[in-house]
């Protein structure tokens, strides 16, 4: 079963990715902002990492700096899932080494379709 | 009868008095308003956590039903319709976060207009400088206008 790490400071929106996940059979653990998420990666893997850009503390795109500084998720699939929609936040992500950029609101299938995409 | 020396005096003071009158009328409404959208802030998180418990347990009623009732190839469509409706569910359960991003947009351009008109109206009032934080307000996150559903875009 795929572990993925559900980052997001909205509840409503961690229960919405939650259960679209879970339906789908993905393991999933929640982080509620991007430093959380960070200290949850400590010692565990992940096969994905969902998170929203605009969160307290760190947001999506500094947490995908980060990640991607460490060896451990170099190659991880992170998705940004966010309201904004502007090239200029697009590129940012994409120059901090994420692997794809969504826009708010998600379909559940059409999530898990990428999902599965990226998803080794 | 009064001078010309004393109604000049007069205008003037009226007119320094009026835009400070107008100041603080105006950072009544805008105070009020910063409240107000507190409040549906406040309603909005009630009104989607019940939401939230009520979709939760109708997904978790389906589910249980539906391990328990296998009559078929008919049972398979309704469920599969169910999930589907839910499915549209999740899409518009997420207006939550958005509205409430719009709101704390909001929220802060309008402490910002506050924390203005006191450092601009009012600074003479008082004995020092009114120290004020200022707020860099960046644009609008939230753009969009319609529940549709957003764009995916593989780097």
């Amino acid at each position: 079963m795929h572990s993925i790490l559900a980052v997001d400071d909205s509840a409503s929106m961690r229960q919405m990715v939650s259960f679209t996940l879970k339906s789908a059979g993905y393991n999933v653990t929640e982080a509620v902002d991007g430093q959380d998420a960070y200290e949850k990666t400590n010692g565990r893997d992940f096969d994905l990492v969902l998170t929203d850009q605009n969160m307290p503390r760190m947001d999506g795109i500094s947490l995908t700096k980060k990640l991607r500084d460490n060896p451990k998720f170099k190659t991880t699939p992170i998705l940004i899932l966010t309201t904004e929609s502007s090239d200029q936040m697009k590129q940012a992500g994409r120059s901090a080494g994420a692997t794809g950029w969504l826009v708010k609101p998600f379909d559940p299938a059409k999530l898990l379709e990428v999902i599965k995409k990226v998803v080794r | 009868m009064p001078t010309n020396n004393a109604n000049d005096a007069e205008t003037t003071s009226a007119a320094s008095t009026m835009p400070l009158m107008a100041a603080a009328d105006l950072q009544d409404h805008l105070m009020t308003a910063s409240m107000d959208l507190d409040r549906l802030q406040t309603l909005l998180s009630d009104a989607c956590d019940t939401l939230m418990q009520r979709f939760h347990g109708a997904s978790e009623h389906i589910r249980t039903l539906r391990e328990h009732d296998h009559t078929g190839e008919e049972s398979d469509l309704v469920f599969n319709d169910v999930m589907q409706h839910l499915g549209g569910a999740v899409t518009a359960l997420q207006f939550q976060d958005m509205a409430s991003q719009l709101i704390n947009h909001t929220h802060k351009r309008i402490r910002s207009c506050v924390d203005r008109l006191a450092r601009e109206a009012f600074a003479e009032e008082e004995d020092g400088e009114v120290a004020m934080e200022e707020i860099p307000l960046r644009p609008n996150p939230v753009t969009q206008a319609e529940m549709d559903v957003g764009s995916v875009e593989l780097f």
